[in-house]
């Protein structure tokens, strides 16, 4: 039988996970890496690029590049406004529809970029099944996970995108609570659990209730625009203005200096100080150098980290939950790793946070154990969802009322009567929304449905039922009948932010035509991936505010600048077409720098016998 | 636990064997698969339990659990579309019944519904004033008014604000006198319920249905005092 795998279509990164009635394990690509960035190419010849290699191209080639792509699921242009300048691709689409992608000549939709990364994924759990020698390595179906706060519109492009991608998708899930499941296999622990998810691009919080293995989310909010994005997005902005870029024609410059203060970021969750380094902006003869403190860096981002807390706080009150009622926290998403959020989320809860898994593995995780339930049919646990947003249709007057109400488990259902007001009326307009506000026009439009085949009867006197049914993937269906004679009526939708089905099966189409694997091309990448890796753990090492110090009592005089020499080297052939070129000056570098690697691991060991923290050793180092 | 349901007991017959199944059964006596809900009991004999007004919550919840882990979709992923179809019914019936009955005002109501003790027009519930409650409406009125005027003349911020808390107080008083009662009445249907006494339960229910309709009057009445001094404050600003 073909395997069900986990997905983890993340923001920044995405990843696959496969459980098999035992533990669940993420899998690697080839070169050992889990994380696939999110990060989607094309070049002239029409050729696809996902992962490491479109980040590279990221910065030679912005303007075919997307990432973050996840940030237009089932949005409208109106909604990205605000950020599109930042971005280096071109962004288009009608108000109220779905939105559009430039790339070079071609236009693609964010399910069908999306679709892009599922197929690596894909592709990557196949190859690691047919390395394992099984039998049967195809993956023919997922678990995908969403922010849980997505709305129906963001759901239904990602299972868009699994069809896109020819994966058929078992189930939506919700990233912290699939956190949660990973987290309650961990611990074996009943209690009130809290999951504090922020990623790269959005923030979750749900409130759930561990007992005998069912999983029961009592609450969630969140923010689906709010994550590690915006905290780059402050820092690009601070350096754009020092360097005077101009995002419209500097792209690639632009995303040189994203890199950058991605890395700063980084740093500063370890260090108390880091620098922003940029090489090679365009008009300026020496590099880019800012130091930022961690202070001047907190003191930046937190408005973002403050806009976290209502929802947290709004949650707990839907849980009808004091902040002192939780007995866990737990952290999802990268961006959980910066100090000032713990401390934030540490205040909130009145304890610390549960920090012991891997926040960038635990979603995938928990997708594979909720992909092993469905397939094995076992019952030792369930998760029981919520609907994060409530239901309504819009009423005379531009009203809304509700019919189903948010936090409302689900599968869930509700139903409103209709009638008409013309004699001989055949048809209804229902216009469904979702969201909290009174007003229709302050929530999200989903749909709009055109109810047909209501038998001519005098006006008033039809009843007829429509039922809205959430099924456990939170995504809506609608159905009616006409109570008199029992007819059942034809519901037309016309999703707002989302594809008709025929506008999938076209892009279904399309897509097979453009499929093309290039072997050849793949081994390069795959060379490049490993060069890459080297390169980036090196650079970290020379980066450590303690480097001198390590470099003059345990280093032999002239080995960091050999180490130095093999590392500009590497960076040098990295454009090289041919592979054998990048694999021999990867090898140089392996050599250059394995004593560093044994004195490195001997300082760390050491600093841990010490008892030192790593800030500690930060701080002797300056 | 016998279910309170009327003597004759509907049967509903099971899609995949035909074998007929009492209303309030989830899974076929047979053949053991999963029934359609097609017609059903109510959100009560769903449960497994009697028309009580009183439930113990933890009970309740233990049930709920129970039940999820019997009929979630989860667990009919690979069954035939039938019973797939019945799984996820089942599952949004019980939780929809389960919110209803978990919160004692939404399982009144529905209590209410269930035993035809809703008002003819919905509508008139909610907009004509229940007898027992003019002189407060009359009352709340003119002090409304008057707190208008005073803030067309400019008057203090904390002398509204007084005006309005003392507007306030007599309904809340009230509203605590209603719940009172109420939870007085429910404790008095469960006792008649355990009887058999089938005429003073229907008393029971036919005052609670007048405190009902008189509370929820009196929540849109703070609702109203609310909205004033919301807009006195946004007036303020």
């Amino acid at each position: 039988m073909s395997k069900v795998v986990g997905i983890d279509l993340g923001t920044t990164n995405s990843l696959v996970a496969f459980a098999n009635g035992g533990r669940p394990v993420v899998i690697a690509d080839e070169s050992g890496d889990t994380l696939l960035p999110s990060i989607v190419s094309l070049d002239g010849a029409g050729t696809v690029y996902v992962g490491r290699e479109a980040q590279r191209r990221l910065l030679t080639d912005a303007s075919h590049t997307v990432y973050s792509v996840k940030r237009f699921m089932g949005r409208g242009i109106e909604d990205v406004k605000d950020e599109e300048r930042w971005f280096p691709f071109k962004v288009s689409g009608e108000p109220g529809g779905v939105v559009h992608l430039h790339l070079g000549e071609r236009e693609l939709t964010p399910p069908e970029i999306s679709a892009f990364i599922l197929r690596e994924l894909k592709r990557r759990a196949e190859a690691h099944f047919a390395r394992e020698g099984d039998f049967d390595p195809e993956v023919a179906a997922a678990v995908i996970t969403v922010p849980a706060y997505f709305n129906d519109a963001q759901r239904t492009a990602t299972r868009d995108a699994g069809r896109l991608a020819g994966l058929e998708v078992l189930r939506i899930i919700n990233e912290p609570t699939a956190a949660c499941l990973a987290y309650g296999l961990d611990k074996r622990r009943d209690g009130v659990v809290a999951v504090y998810d922020l990623g790269g691009g959005t923030f979750d919080i749900s409130i759930l209730r561990i007992d005998a293995g069912v999983f029961q989310v009592l609450a969630t909010n969140g923010d689906t625009h709010l994550g590690g994005d915006d905290i780059d997005r402050l820092l690009v902005e601070m350096v754009a203005a020092d360097l005077g870029l101009d995002p419209a024609t500097q792209a690639d410059a632009v995303q040189a200096v994203r890199k950058a203060v991605i890395q700063a970021k980084w740093d500063l969750s370890e260090f108390d100080e880091a620098h922003i380094d940029v090489a090679g902006v365009p008009g300026r003869a020496e590099p880019y150098r800012r130091r930022i403190t961690r202070a001047e860096f907190e003191s930046l981002i937190a408005p973002i980290v403050g806009r976290t807390l209502e929802p947290c706080r709004r949650a707990l009150r839907d849980a009808r939950l004091g902040a002192s009622q939780v007995d866990e926290a737990v952290l999802v998403g990268g961006s959980t790793r910066i100090p000032l959020v713990r401390r934030e989320v540490e205040r909130l809860f009145g304890r610390k946070p549960h920090t012991d898994l891997n926040p960038d593995e635990v979603v995938a995780i928990g997708a594979a154990v909720q992909a092993d339930i469905l397939v094995s049919g076992r019952r030792e646990m369930l998760l029981l969802d919520v609907t994060p947003l409530s239901l309504g249709i819009e009423t005379m007057g531009g009203i809304v009322s509700k019919i189903i109400l948010r936090n409302s488990t689900i599968p869930a259902s509700g139903s409103e009567m209709f009638t008409t007001f013309v004699d001989n009326q055949t048809a209804v307009d229902i216009h469904i929304l979702q969201g909290e506000r009174e007003m229709a026009s302050d929530n999200r439009s989903l749909g709009r449905f055109k109810l047909r085949g209501i038998p001519p009867m005098p006006a008033g006197l039809p009843r007829i039922q429509v039922r809205f049914q959430i099924d456990a993937n939170g995504i809506l269906s609608v159905s009616a009948h006409e109570l008199r004679t029992g007819i059942a009526q034809t519901i037309e939708v016309k999703p707002s932010y989302g594809l008709t089905d025929e506008e999938v099966e076209r892009m279904l189409i399309e897509s097979f035509e453009h499929a093309q694997e290039d072997v050849e091309a793949r081994m390069l990448i795959e060379v490049r991936n490993e060069a890459d890796t080297i390169i980036g753990a090196t650079e970290k090492t020379l980066r450590r505010p303690d480097f001198a110090e390590i470099a003059a009592s345990r280093l032999t005089p002239g080995e960091v600048a050999l180490i130095e020499a093999a590392l500009a080297d590497l960076k040098q052939s990295m454009g090289a077409a041919d592979r054998n070129v990048i694999q021999v000056k990867t090898a140089a570098l392996n050599q250059a720098t394995q004593h560093l690697a044994e004195v490195m691991m001997n300082w760390t060991v050491q600093a841990a016998l010490a008892g030192r923290t790593a800030d500690d050793v930060a701080a002797r180092g300056r | 636990m016998q279910p309170d349901t009327t003597s004759a007991v509907p049967i509903d017959p099971c899609k995949h064997c035909g074998t007929g199944a009492p209303v309030d059964v989830h899974f076929c006596p047979r053949c053991d698969r999963i029934l359609t809900l097609g017609r059903h009991g109510d959100y009560f004999t769903f449960f497994g339990l009697r028309r009580r007004l009183r439930l113990d919550l933890k009970d309740l919840e233990q049930r709920f659990r129970a039940l999820s882990r019997l009929f979630h979709p989860d667990y009919f992923h690979n069954a035939t579309p039938t019973e797939r179809l019945a799984s996820l019914e089942r599952s949004s019936y019980l939780n929809d019944a389960f919110r209803t009955l978990r919160d004692p005002m939404g399982r009144l109501e529905y209590l209410l519904k269930l035993e035809g003790f809703t008002p003819k027009e919905s509508r008139d519930a909610t907009t004509k004033v229940p007898q027992g409650l003019l002189e407060e409406v009359f009352e709340l009125n003119e002090q409304l008014e008057a707190i208008q005027d005073l803030r067309a003349e400019g008057a203090s911020a904390s002398e509204l604000a007084l005006r309005l808390h003392a507007a306030r107080q007599p309904i809340e008083a009230n509203l605590a006198r209603h719940e009172e009662q109420l939870d007085a009445l429910m404790a008095a249907h469960d006792a008649r319920l355990e009887a058999d006494d089938t005429d003073g339960r229907r008393e029971a229910l036919t005052a609670m249905r007048t405190l009902l309709l008189e509370r929820t009057y009196l929540m849109n009445l703070l609702a109203t005092v609310r909205r004033e001094a919301g807009a006195g404050e946004a007036a303020a600003s």
